[in-house]
Formats: C-alpha cells, structure tokens, sequence
C-alpha cells in the first residue's frame, strides 16, 4: 500500500514537474527575455499622447506587448515613508523614487564611456531642470524661493498636482511625527527657515508649518531660508522631499495618524511620479506599472517586477539564464565572472561608492597623528583594488567622492611604503599589544572579508597585529552613529547623497560641537569647523571651492578618514536593455529605461 | 482521564510558552546593538535620537515595555492578551498579520517535504531493517553519512548549480513563481491549493515546479534521520520475543514484517513530530537559497534589522507550533498507549 502511495506521489511530481518544465504557461508575453516589442517597433511609445484611460493597468497600445521587466535585488522596499521606519534601506528609497516626484532634479550631462548616464551636479540653476516645479527664482533680499510649477500633472490615483500638494509635503516634513524625519533633517540642512531643532521642543505648535511655505495661487509657492545656503536646490533633489499627493494622503488619515504614516508605509506612496504602485508583497515581490499620465510622457517600459532575491549568486545566475533582465548589488567576483558574457552587459560608474578606514580620534593608539599616518602608508592600495575589486576600483585621493562638486585632489597623499610607516610608528614609540579590532559588517563578508584579511596582512608587515572583528549591521550601526566608539573599522558604505564637497564635510568631518551630523571618528578641528561656518553661507562658488580646498586639505593632513577606494557602482542586465543613468542615491529610475534601442 | 491529560498538557505548554515569552523578551534586549541607531540612520542626532526611541516606546522602564507588550495595559495598546503582536519597527505592519502571511508558505514547503521524505524513508528504513548488510542497507549507510556531512545551505547551491544552471530541469531560485506570474488569490496562503481553489491549474503546476528542488533539498536532510530511525526501531522489534515467536510459527515475511512496522512506528511517531517542528528552522536556510519569502526569510530580516517585536512574534510562533505537534503527539501516544495517561 505504502510502496504504491509512494510510486504514484513520486510519478505526479515527476509529470507535473516535466510539464511545467521551460514552456511559458501562464503569460505568451513573459518570455524570458524583455518582453516589450518583439515587432521591431522598440520606442516603448505607451499611447501617452492618446486619449487618456485613467486607468493605471493597461497602458500598452493596441495590438503591442507591453514591455514588461524583472529586476532583481537583495530586497524589496519594506516601506515607502521617508519618514518611515525603513527611509535608511536603499531598496525602500528605490521604491519611493519611483514612485514620487521632485520638485527640481539635476539635468542629464551625457554618458561615460561605459554607457551609463550621467547628471550634471553643481548649484547654479543650469544644473538643474524643473520638474514639478515649473521655473523658480530667488530673491537673497528675502531669502525667498519662488516656485511656479507645472500645471495638467496628474498622479497615479488622477488627482492633479497643486501648490497644496506641495505644502502639505513640507509640513508633513516639519510634523516630525514618523519614525525618523527624513523630511524635516533635510529641510533643515537646506536651512528652510523654522525646520530647526525647535520642532522637538515640545512646544504647542512648534511642529505647526508656518509662513515659511506659503502657497500664493494654485500653481506659486514660495519658500522662505533663514540663511543663504547652496544646499537648497541640490537637497529638493533627495528623495526625503518628494511631494506627495495631498488628496490620497488626506483620505488615508486616521485620527491616530493624521499624517498617513501607516498607509505611506504599508500601502502606497502617493505622488505623480512616472509609474504607479501595482501589488507589493512584502519580501517578495514589488510590481508597478507607467503612470500613462506621467507629464514627462509614460515611461517605455510598461511594467516592471521588482523581485527579493537575497543571494547574490542566485541574482547572478539568473541574469546568465535570462530569467531576468536586470540585477542588483552582486558581489566584485560576480560582476567580473560575466565579462565576455554576450547575454548580459555589465556597466558600471565611478560615482560615490567608496571604502576608507576608520580610525577613532579618541581612542588611542589612533589618537596619534603618527599612528594614522603609519597605517596610511601600511597599505596596499593596488592590492586592495586587484584582490578586493577586480581593477573595477580606482585609488581614493580625497576626503569627498571625486565626481562630486567642490573636490579637490590634496596634495598630501599616502602611498603604500612599509619603510615609511616603519619609521612613523617608530617616531610615535608605538608598542604593540595586539589589542586592535578591524571592524567590519558581517554581512559583507564576500566583499569586506579578503580585503580586512589583506589589511591585517599589511599592518603585520609594519608590527601592527590587529585582530578582525565582523559585527552585524545593526551592531556597526549603533557603534558607527550613536555610540560612536569603534576604534578601526573597514567602512564601504557612507556616500553623501547630497551631491557636494560642502555637504560631506557637513556630515561627516564638522565637530559635533559646530553642527556636524554624522562625525563617526569623533574629529575636531577648530580649523575644519571655521572653514566651513564659511563656506556654508558662501555665495560665490569659486570663493566656496577655494574654502572647500582647504578643508579637504587639512582633512588629508589629518588623516580625519584614511580613503582607500572607489569603487565603481555596477549593474548586470540584458543588452537588451537601455537608458542607465547614474543618481546618487543608486537608486536606479526605471523610468530611465527602455527596452531595444 | 484523557481530557484530564489533554488539560495538564496543555496547561504545561501554556507555561512554557510564558517562559519563552519572557525569557526572548529579555534575551534580545540584551543583544549588543540598539535599534534606535539603525533607525535614525545618518540623522543621529540628540533630538531626532530620543524622538526615534520614543516613538519605539524604548524610552519606557523595561518592565513597563514587558507590560505592554503582555497586554497589561490595553487601554493604551494592545498586547499579547488581546492577540496583539504589536508593529515591525521596520515595515510598521501588525507582526501578527505579517506572520499570518510568511507562516503558511513556510508550512507548505516543510509540510510537502514531510510527506516525500516520510514516504520516501519508511519504506527504505523497513528494507534496510529486514536485510541487514544488504545492499540497500549499505547503500543507506553511505547516503547518511553522504547527506548529513553538509548543512542544507550547501546542498541548495549545489543543487541549484546543478539542477537550474547547468541541466535547466529546475526554474530559476526566484521564488515560488515565475516573477511575471500572477499570483492566485490569496485564500489559505498554500499556493497549490490556493491555485486550485482559483481554477489556475497552470498556476499549480508552476508552483510544483518551484517547489521541487527546495522539497528535495529538505527531503535529502531529513531522509537520513527517518530511514535511521526505523530501521533501529525495526531491528530492535525483530528481535523481539512475538517476532521470534511469529517467526517460529512459520507467518510469511509479509506478516512478520507488517506486525514489526506496526511496533516500531509507535516510537517513531514522536520523534518524526519532533523532526517535523525541528524542520521550521531547517527551512531558514532553505528559504533564503531559493528565494522563498516565508517565516524564515523574515526570521533572518527580523534579527538582522533587531525588530524586537518580529522576533518576539516569529519566536513565540515556532514555539506554540512546535508546542502543538507535541501536544498532538502526547494525545495520540496516550490514545495508542493508556499507561502513558497516568
């Protein structure tokens, strides 16, 4: 009986298996490649300028596939408030991205030679184009920006934008009343006049927006700094400040909830970005659909499936099968194993991905400018770069990533020589115990794990033993931002996504004392922090480079963080695919993309 | 007398999950990491920090934070006794219904693995049991030491690699559908049966086709344990007095070997309930090479990101599911043995 029940299960499994083999079963349209006009019409032209449906499902013209995509990451969004409890997760920002609209963006400036699209990032307004904002202009007697914005832009739920919508987002912003206020820390960075720390006073109606947002018609805002500051335009682009839909957001509210947190996160983000929210399985899967009446005209690619697929090599393999079309965040050993793979193209850009070291200025032995400079010497930049990165990464010679505005090379560089780092901890009397931990983020083990093995090589080399310590990254977290006590760690992942030299120094080197935000090695220079209480209201740019020069120089003498790399940011997807553009977030817009061409 | 039994054990299984309850309420606090610090990101400062731990209620007493999650407190949030779970702190949704959503694709995978493996390694444990040193019984030793010198991890890649990459008998590990797919409503969260349900026999199939290579990964681990199991049970019975006696009147094979099943499967039954609950956490590792969004990919989330209330959840629910294959387990070994009642 049992042998029989057994023969007969395993034979249905067999057959059903068999059947479901290779064949497309469920959709003629998803075939394993994009599946977007096989035809021969490949410009993606989605009936925009047709009649329009409302209807946010269907948006493919009569008688065409639609083009439809899977890219596939470690993760989906968890959330979609960027004052949400997940706003720090980047796949969340690439939801949110993609489905919110800017006021302003940075103007496209051509591609590498790699194909990869790259934006114009500066301050002056030839940097930027209008988005929701039609034009814009500032008055520096009043400190006031003036918005005139785009009239006929309607959202995904057919709600047409308006002055409120923008309103609403900047005191929504200024309610700190999500998790962590994104909106309001932005805000406040763009010195946007009362976005200061007054809103957590408690205070009645210190979270209340004033007239420092005012709508002046249906199509005029204007926005009101307390300082002149040059972070304005370039923070409007950060996804922390997308405008919301006011009417969407208004009819999710609840009493507990006036602002929509919940429905932001949980359910959609409203806004009048290029593609709409279709389903989102949470740890699964992510889909969207073109906005048809998305105002830059919908987007070529009709529908595209975001897919959790949290092991690199599986992302990988399913780029070589052509079981998707685009893939995420695969390690620097999986990017190189698909050169001279005809079925898939691997770009890559060096835009602000990085790897420096951290050496805490308040624990010893690294409270020594000799020690700092000694490891500086100590290691083996090329070897980082071949064994690390696979040629995929260049030398690091500055503070701020170097596409950035406001670089500056630094004269003083540290190049890989074991003598000099010999005499240097010879000159500072350093004795070694062995008591140093190389801090790193466990789960960049694949990544992080041979290079920290290569850097304890070298530091042995010149009698300095340190010991790796991988850490969760919750731990490194809480240890890198609050507690702000690991003494030497490996760090890959810090990137100003506000794109200038100023803004780095804002976040990571200005002393905790002089306003700065994210000071992890516990830095202080008097010279650093009047530098920048310079530079910050500057309104001459070649004056604020000038400033800004100085500053990165004396964070190299310093050595405030010891870069190591760059390291290109890359992506595997079919050749079939095109339109990458780098943003600095590395969020990619899909609505960039198109399929053919 | 058997409802007096069923009480005391499930009083029993009530304490111990207060136990539990307790004591990973305590035990994640103590993790060296704070929450508060993934949460407020690169904007860490002193205001938006003490705003941040608020709002995760993080700035109450811990015995405070413990009565609120018991549910002592309902007045201001619902608890435990009120079957609330409270919110991820990093999607914001109700644990509970997040649970209610991963758990039964968790289910249908180890559940469906269960069944082959069981069907599988009984009958291979019998033969193995009945001629010792045969071939069988020698093939079987060699697949246990085979198959349980790597963690399940290692044979999903391996199989992966083999199966999908280089034979392409298996679908891409990207989860229990084909990404463009669409999935059947959701009614009892078991995609094979919701796809019937729906009348998607495609849809059932392609689900079957996913799920091959993650159950025979399962099946190839948890195999070696069951086909051992019977075959010590079975040989411990053959050499049992009824056996020898059975043998010496002269029965067939078939009988003898009927009657030795029947005894050994007794013992059996607790330890595959046992197996059974212990393959929620086999299916973690699993779950993550095949890109199978159940309980164990959002256990793993759950700890990486330190969400204390996913983890209070998604612990709190291995634990009452295996409490509850082994209060089953006790109700039927007592029915099958009455001594066990006293």
């Amino acid at each position: 009986m049992t042998r029989t029940l057994m023969s007969m299960l395993i034979a249905l499994m067999i057959v059903l298996a068999a059947c479901g083999g290779d064949g497309d079963t469920t959709e003629p349209a998803a075939d394993s490649g994009t599946t977007g006009d096989t035809g021969g019409d490949t410009d993606g032209d989605t009936g925009a300028d047709e009649e329009d449906t409302g209807d946010t499902g269907d948006t493919s013209d009569a008688g065409a596939a639609p083009a439809e995509i899977t890219i596939l990451a470690e993760d989906i969004p968890a959330g979609l408030d960027y004052d949400g409890p997940s706003a720090a997760i980047p796949t969340s920002q690439t939801g949110m991205v993609n489905l919110q609209e800017p006021l302003v963006y940075y103007r496209s400036a051509g591609t590498n030679d790699e194909g990869v699209g790259l934006l114009d990032f500066g301050f002056s307004d030839e940097n930027f184009e209008g988005r929701l904002a039609e034009s814009w202009s500032f008055d520096a007697a009043t400190l006031t920006w003036t918005f005139n914005l785009r009239q006929g832009v309607v959202g995904c739920s057919g709600e047409t934008f308006t002055a409120d919508d923008v309103v609403y987002t900047f005191a929504r912003a200024k309610s700190v009343s999500g998790a962590a206020p994104i909106g309001w820390f932005l805000s406040n960075v763009a010195s946007i006049d009362g976005f200061d720390t007054g809103v957590f006073s408690g205070e009645e109606g210190a979270t209340d927006l004033g007239d420092e947002v005012v709508k002046i018609d249906d199509f005029t805002v204007e926005i009101r700094q307390s300082a002149q500051n040059k972070l304005f335009l370039p923070v409007l682009t950060i996804f922390g400040l997308g405008i919301f839909d006011k009417e969407m957001m208004e009819a999710n509210a609840t009493e507990e909830d006036p602002w929509s947190h919940d429905y932001a996160n949980n359910v959609n983000s409203p806004s009048f970005g290029p593609y709409c929210l279709e389903t989102w399985e949470k740890d699964n899967q992510f889909v969207v659909t073109a906005n048809p009446d998305y105002y830059l005209g919908a987007p070529d690619i009709d529908r595209i499936v975001y897919q959790k697929v949290p092991q690199s090599s599986n992302r990988l393999a399913a780029i070589q099968s052509e079981d998707a079309q685009l893939v995420e965040r695969l390690t620097p050993r999986e990017f190189d194993s698909l050169a001279g793979n005809d079925s898939v193209d691997v770009l890559g850009v060096t835009g602000n991905d990085n790897l420096f070291i951290h050496m805490n200025f308040t624990i010893p032995p690294f409270d020594d400018p000799l020690i700092r400079q000694a490891v500086a010497h100590a290691i083996d930049y090329d070897e980082i770069i071949r064994v690390g990165y696979f040629g995929n990464a260049v030398k690091w010679e500055g503070q701020v990533p170097a596409s950035y505005p406001g670089y500056h090379r630094s004269d003083t560089q540290y190049d890989f020589d074991p003598d000099r780092a010999r005499q240097l901890l010879d000159d500072a009397g350093y004795a070694d115990d062995g008591s140093i931990l190389l801090s790193y983020v466990a789960e960049k083990e694949s990544t992080l794990g041979p290079i920290a093995t290569l850097i304890q090589s070298n530091l042995a080399d010149v009698g300095i033993n340190v010991q790796l310590d991988p850490l969760p990254q919750t731990q490194y977290g809480d240890r890198q931002l609050v507690k702000k006590d690991l003494q030497f760690a490996l760090n890959d992942q810090e990137k100003p996504i506000g794109v200038d030299a100023g803004y780095a120094t804002l976040l990571f080197f200005v002393s905790t004392e002089a306003g700065g935000l994210n000071n992890m090695v516990n830095y202080t220079s008097a010279t650093v922090d009047d530098l920048f209480s310079q530079l910050i209201n500057e309104g001459d740019e070649a004056t604020r480079n000038d400033l800004l020069a100085q500053v990165q120089d004396t964070l190299q003498e310093d050595v405030a963080w010891l870069p190591v790399v760059e390291r290109k940011t890359q992506w595997a997807l079919s050749p079939d695919l095109s339109g990458l553009v780098w943003h600095p977030d590395n969020s990619i817009r899909w609505a960039d993309l198109s399929v053919g061409g | 007398m058997l409802w007096a039994y069923i009480g005391k054990r499930l009083l029993i299984a009530l304490l111990q999950l207060l136990g539990i309850t307790l004591a990973v309420f305590f035990l994640i606090r103590l993790l060296p990491a704070d929450p508060v610090a993934r949460l407020v990101g690169f904007n860490a400062s002193e205001e938006v920090y003490n705003q941040a731990e608020a709002s995760l209620g993080l700035d109450q007493p811990v015995l405070r934070q413990l009565g609120l999650f018991l549910g002592f407190f309902p007045d201001e949030q619902g608890g435990l006794l009120q079957g609330d779970l409270g919110r991820s702190w990093v999607t914001n949704e109700p644990v509970l219904s997040e649970i209610v959503n991963f758990f039964p694709i968790t289910l249908e995978l180890i559940t469906i693995a269960f069944v082959v493996a069981t069907i599988i390694a009984i009958p291979i444990g019998m033969v193995s049991a009945l001629r010792p040193a045969g071939k069988i019984d020698r093939a079987t030793f060699t697949y246990g030491l085979f198959a349980g010198a790597q963690p399940e991890f290692w044979w999903g890649l391996m199989f992966v690699y083999v199966f999908f990459f280089n034979l392409g008998w298996a679908p891409a590990p990207l989860g229990r559908l084909k990404p463009l797919t669409d999935a059947p409503d959701r009614v009892t969260g078991f995609l094979t049966i919701d796809s019937l349900l729906d009348g998607r026999l495609d849809v059932f199939v392609e689900a079957l086709h996913h799920l091959w290579l993650p159950v025979m990964t399962l099946v190839l681990i948890l195999s070696g344990p069951i086909i051992k199991m019977i075959r010590q049970n079975m040989l411990r019975v053959l050499e049992s007095d009824f056996i020898l006696y059975a043998r010496s009147s002269g029965l067939r094979s078939r009988t003898i070997a009927a009657y030795t099943f029947r005894a050994a499967f007794a013992p059996a039954l607790t330890l595959l309930g046992i197996l059974y609950g212990f393959m929620l956490g086999g299916a973690v590792l699993v779950e993550q090479v095949f890109s199978i969004g159940g309980l164990g990919q959002y256990s793993i989330r759950s700890i990486l990101q330190f969400d204390y209330p996913a983890i209070q959840g998604v612990v709190l629910t291995i634990t009452a599911f295996s409490l509850g294959v082994y209060l089953i387990l006790d109700v039927v070994h007592a029915i099958m043995d009455p001594r066990v009642r006293t």
